[in-house]
């Protein structure tokens, strides 16, 4: 039988084909390419699902996948440079929802750029699957440089879509910014690029001849060849070495990801369309670097220091980004600042050792994200493209289907049961306090993500009440633009999704009551083969938590329960608390800016704690200068030394002045008759004649 | 037999396109460029070279030795022969030759047959440079490169062109004296132990620690003073901070196919001969002083990406950016790893593509609105979507893109510098700079910002239109190449890795 697993390139290769299409051909297409990105993703969707439920093992025993495609560099000496496809129930998953959310955004698009008769479409589509392509094959490298090569192309892409009205002047500046300041921590990724290389001469992420699996043979003691030489001339031990290399990484991962301090990148980015916003948000840019975290958690988990930074920049991610929620008055800015805040969340599992509760809040972030900024398009195709939530208010009545399903997205993100985001963030919030009582900075970070689900819960709530409820508040509001199908239909999907898809990992009620619907968790266990020959598995990894990370649990209040019950128990009273603050506030006929009463905190919010400003500092008020400097440096001192040597080592003064006004013959003959000169010398010398 | 023919056919369709009229001049010579660029493919195709044709054991591909003259003790011979590292330049040569002559066809509207000409002698000087295999043939080509290039800016260069031709020639020339006095110490210094001035012997003769001395100096001394004199004539070519100042005034004088040559291929001549000369007959006293040297990478990358991003003229900008290329190509010669050398010799063929689409992409624009200052202009996409989608293209390729031609020589030799054991702390030398990657992004991300996005405005006075097919099609060929040989590094990195092998063991405890 023909096995999924030989399909899976072309998962990625179906949006490339289609990039190409449409922008070769979109111009003279019927919907300009969008057609081809909805065939090819839909296409990709259908291969992803296939290949699921081969790793879930329903069609035949081969569950995990590892084969080189291309190879870069072949030849002597060479390190093992190609490009891999690598499945395992991780990346199988992530395939998944990056197809998913793909289609439905295509489809999406058609509402939201199509009948809005905008411009250029043949690149909006071309640049879209070009996205999906780059996402998909990031997903499914099986080597950190095929990773790095991937999350440089999304940022490529991410700079075309955010700038993709350059007519104006405000797209073009954040699609630079959010390069600029995503390739900063790029930079670092790439040093730890070209570091695991040069210590483990391969860049594998599974498999005994991965890196993980070498890193973790030089922390037993058991020195792999290669590894051994290279930390030597190092001089560092193998931790401490495999610690820089990991923050190195993690570099990459703070600037994709928008984490503090390279979050400032994604509020700007909301300059492009919203369906491009979802996209960034929900499945791929934003999603990478925290996937790139679980992809090589093998390798993180052998150095506790990176892990608790992680873990650190999580917690404090997501308050922070949180607080700045509250007081903004676009809808596209308050779910851009979720974002921030939500990966935050992953952020702080992955360090704190909940690799399940991270992978589940990926995925039911991924939906409700999606679902959120569809909807908020949808608001906005209504609104005449007026983001600003004072101006709407009363769209209940007006778009029922919009509005029913962007509740189930903001009830998700809220984390109000039985939504999606209730049990993953139920889960991060769980692990990082049984994990945080035997260590104080996992307790810090974990107390600054249980704050933040208060603020969540009145951030989110204040958006939706100012945004629905109450009489409309201008005349747009009043009377606004239907949506089509188009649209209905991915809020629809997605709108049902949030609600349920929770429930692949219901793991308090498996403690509850023992029943085994802990699905993900399963999946991610993984098959035997996966954890003996691909060492990817959870299986694989618990042992390592335990032993090398150093990270195990423990319980208050007598026991595993009650932990739980009291975790679930605050978080859900605090999210409630929020909605409830909210809808006190917020809830009612005439709203008011209750911000306004926060004073200087809020024009320190307002501002984003001049984290823009201090960025932009240092690009333009320090760089720009130094290069300035330089330039003058180079045109007076090191020009004029040349310039200077010149004149009195081979003429006098006036002499050039006869140079540069355009007698040459002189001078470059001079040239020659020394050169053929120093050559009969020599030949003199040299006994030649 | 098939490297003089390359070479006597340029130097012929040179004749050929003197005597042409003007106005066919251009489609001629670009027609007759056709033919060494086939050659050269098809050469590349059957390429049968092993080894590094300086050293021993080696088989370089199509060589040819025929005595010439005898100068007292030494046969001087016609002696010429490709090998991994040249191979993939002469073909870099030809490819560019052709496309810069048809990107001329709208610029050049003067003394074309002349023009046209020169950049044809250009190219058969450069095919010599890269195959000559004698030191005095070398020379000879390479100073032979100089006199076209000066006329080139001097007579059809912009308004201060003389000042930039005389101090390109000048400086060159005296960098040239320089490394001749050099190594003629050299082969002073090899005495008897050669007979002729083929490079093979005298690489193999250093590298065998034949070198006596000279008047009481020791060997030693002998080698680092020949070493310091052939490192300047080179630093000057290639450039090195802080012997670049010729650069940007050449670069901004220049028409746009000259410094599409004059960054493509000429810049390669310093780095191509630093590793034949510096890297391969020196080694042993370029690992001596492998920390200075990288201090020399490390300063052009970051100091020249910083005078990039202070420059308000596109061309200025693409021209310091060189600068910053080149410091790569450096760190990873004296790296004296496998992917050390070989990622800097790809780096020269990358760049050479890379540069090459840069300055044609700014050539483009500027035949449309008669200015290059960012300042000038803004929104160019709006009416030159075109253009500009491939300016946009060609600025990733030089950021670095993945799937392009040089982020995979850029990783190639930052994998080899890293892991260098010659470079005392090599990972730090390599992380610093690595931090040229984000200045890079930051100047053209900034000049796409302010001339291709945004509003339409320009301040000049003429009506422009989209660019005429024949300046766009180069960039699209130009382009082609960048994503083919950044997707299959291999085409050139194989021949390239097979000739530089050998040269990352050479210095170590042997010779003098």
């Amino acid at each position: 039988m023909v096995s999924a697993f030989e399909f899976v390139p072309a998962i990625a290769v179906l949006p490339l084909v289609s990039f190409v299409v449409a922008l070769a051909f979109g111009k003279w297409m019927p919907k300009k390419g969008a057609l081809a990105g909805i065939f090819a993703t839909v296409g990709s969707l259908l291969i992803s699902i296939w290949t699921a439920l081969t790793v879930a093992g329903f069609l035949g025993s081969e569950t995990a996948y590892r084969e080189t495609i291309w190879r870069f560099a072949t030849g002597t000496g060479t390190f093992d440079l190609h490009l891999g496809v690598f499945v395992d129930p991780l990346s199988a998953l992530m395939l998944l929802i990056v197809s998913l959310i793909s289609v439905l955004v295509f489809i999406f698009s058609l509402g939201y750029m199509n009948d809005e008769d905008e411009t250029g479409l043949p690149r909006y589509y071309a640049s879209l699957s070009l996205f999906s392509f780059s996402m998909l094959a990031f997903v499914f490298a099986d080597n950190i440089l095929m990773a790095f090569m991937f999350f440089e192309l999304v940022g490529l892409c991410s700079f075309l879509l955010i700038g993709f009205w350059f007519r104006e002047d405000a797209p073009p500046s954040a699609a630079k910014k959010a390069f600029l300041v995503t390739r900063f921590g790029d930079f670092f990724f790439l040093i730890g690029v070209v570091g695991i290389f040069a210590t483990f001469g391969t860049g594998l992420f599974a498999t005994e001849a991965g890196f993980p699996h070498m890193a973790e043979q030089a922390v037993a003691g058991e020195m792999p060849e290669p590894v051994g030489g290279f930390l030597g001339a190092v001089g560092m031990g193998a931790q401490q070495w495999f610690t820089v290399l990991g923050l190195l990484v993690l570099g990459g991962v703070v600037g994709k990801s928008a984490q503090f301090p390279l979050h400032t990148w994604l509020p700007d980015a909301m300059e492009g369309p919203t369906p491009v916003s979802a996209l960034i948000h929900a499945a791929t840019m934003v999603a990478a670097g925290v996937y790139l975290i679980a992809r090589m958690y093998g390798f993180y988990l052998l150095t506790p220091t990176t892990l608790a930074i992680i873990a650190l920049i999580g917690g404090f991610t997501a308050l922070f980004a949180a607080t700045m929620g509250v007081v903004k008055q676009e809808l596209k800015q308050v779910l851009a600042y979720s974002t921030i805040s939500q990966y935050g969340y992953m952020m702080l599992a992955l360090g704190s050792g909940g690799y399940v509760a991270a992978v589940f809040h990926l995925t039911t972030h991924a939906v409700f994200k999606a679902l959120l900024f569809l909807g908020a398009g949808s608001v906005i195709i209504a609104m005449h493209h007026n983001e600003n939530m004072w101006d709407m208010g009363g769209l209940k009545e007006k778009m029922p289907v919009t509005y029913w399903t962007f509740l189930s997205g903001s009830l998700a993100l809220a984390g109000i049961v039985p939504f999606a985001g209730f049990w993953s963030k139920d889960e991060v919030l769980y692990e990082a306090l049984i994990h945080g009582l035997g260590s104080p900075v996992l307790l810090v970070a974990w107390a600054m993500g249980l704050l933040a689900v208060f603020l969540t819960g009145f951030y989110t709530f204040r958006m939706v009440f100012l945004t629905f409820h109450g009489e409309p508040r201008s005349d747009t509001a009043e009377d606004p633009e239907s949506v089509r199908w188009n649209v209905k239909l991915p809020l629809g999907v997605l709108g049902v999704l949030a609600a349920t898809i929770g429930f692949i990992n219901m793991v308090p009620i498996k403690k509850l009551t023992g029943l085994k619907i802990d699905l993900l968790h399963k999946w991610l266990v993984g098959s035997e083969a996966l954890n003996a020959e691909f060492l990817t598995g959870l299986e694989h990894y618990e042992p390592i938590l335990k032993n090398v990370a150093g990270i195990e649990s423990s319980f208050i209040a007598g026991g595993e329960i009650p932990t739980l019950l009291l975790s679930a128990a605050l978080s859900l009273g605090l999210a409630l608390a929020g909605v409830g603050l909210a809808y006190r506030l917020y809830a009612v006929e005439e709203p008011v800016e209750h911000t306004e009463k926060l004073g200087g905190l809020r024009t320190l919010l307002m501002h984003n704690y001049y984290q823009d400003e201090y960025q932009v500092w240092l690009a333009e008020d320090v760089t720009l200068p130094l290069a300035r400097l330089a330039d003058t440096f180079d045109q007076g001192i090191v020009d004029g030394v040349v310039n200077g040597v010149s004149s009195v080592s081979l003429f006098s003064g006036d002499r050039v002045r006869h140079v540069q006004t355009g007698i040459v013959s002189n001078y470059a003959a001079l040239l020659t008759v020394g050169l053929a000169l120093l050559l009969v010398a020599f030949g003199i010398l040299g006994g030649w004649f | 037999m098939l490297v003089e023919l390359l070479i006597l056919f340029a130097l012929v369709a040179a004749g050929i396109v003197f005597l042409v009229p003007d106005e066919y001049a251009g489609q001629s010579a670009a027609v007759l460029s056709l033919v060494p660029v086939g050659v050269s493919l098809w050469m590349y195709s059957i390429f049968d070279g092993t080894g590094n044709a300086l050293l021993e054991g080696s088989q370089p591909a199509f060589e040819t030795i025929t005595s010439w003259v005898t100068l007292g003790p030494y046969a001087i011979s016609w002696h010429v022969g490709l090998d991994g590292v040249s191979m993939p330049l002469v073909v870099l040569t030809t490819l560019l030759t052709t496309l810069a002559i048809v990107s001329a066809w709208t610029p050049i509207d003067e003394r074309e047959s002349q023009f046209y000409g020169l950049v044809l002698f250009m190219q058969a000087a450069l095919i010599g440079v890269f195959a000559a295999l004698d030191f005095l043939l070398w020379f000879v080509f390479w100073e032979a490169v100089l006199v076209p290039m000066y006329f080139l800016i001097g007579v059809w260069g912009g308004p201060r062109r003389k000042y930039a031709a005389i101090k390109f020639f000048v400086y060159t020339n005296v960098a040239s004296l320089v490394l001749f006095v050099g190594f003629f110490t050299l082969v002073f210094g090899l005495g008897d132990s050669i007979s002729t001035l083929g490079l093979p012997a005298i690489a193999q003769a250093l590298n065998a620690g034949q070198l006596g001395s000279i008047g009481g100096v020791s060997p030693s001394t002998v080698k680092l003073a020949a070493f310091a004199a052939l490192f300047f004539g080179f630093a000057v070519k290639v450039p090195v901070v802080p012997f670049h100042t010729w650069l940007p005034d050449a670069h901004v004088e220049a028409p746009t196919p000259v410094s599409v040559l004059l960054a493509g291929v000429l810049l390669k001549m310093g780095t191509y001969a630093l590793l034949r000369f510096n890297f391969t007959m020196l080694a042993d006293v370029a690992r001596a002083n492998a920390e200075l040297i990288a201090i020399f990478a490390v300063v052009s990358v970051i100091y020249g990406a910083l005078l990039a991003l202070a420059q308000k003229d596109l061309k200025r900008i693409v021209a310091y950016s060189s600068i910053s290329s080149m410091g790569y190509v450096i760190l990873g010669l004296i790296a004296f790893t496998p992917h050390g050398v070989g990622g800097a010799t790809f780096q020269m063929v990358s760049h050479g593509l890379i540069s090459g689409l840069m300055f044609m992409a700014v050539g483009v624009m500027y035949n449309e609105t008669h200015t290059r200052m960012i300042g000038d202009m803004s929104g160019m996409a709006d009416r030159m979507p075109v253009t500009a989608g491939v300016f946009v293209a060609a600025a990733f390729g030089y950021m670095g893109l993945p799937l392009m031609s040089g982020f995979a020589a850029e990783v190639l030799v930052f994998m080899g510098a890293f892991r260098s054991t010659t470079i005392s702390a090599a990972p730090l030398f390599t992380g610093i700079a690595m931090f040229g990657i984000v200045i890079v992004a930051g100047y053209l991300l900034r000049a796409m910002q302010k001339t291709l996005f945004g509003p339409f405005r320009l301040e000049t006075d003429y009506d422009i239109g989209r660019a005429p097919f024949q300046d766009v099609a180069p960039l699209f060929v130009l382009l082609a190449l960048v994503i083919a040989l950044g997707v299959a590094p291999d085409l050139f990195y194989t021949m390239i890795q097979d000739a530089v092998f050998e040269v990352t063991a050479l210095g170590l405890g042997g010779g003098a």
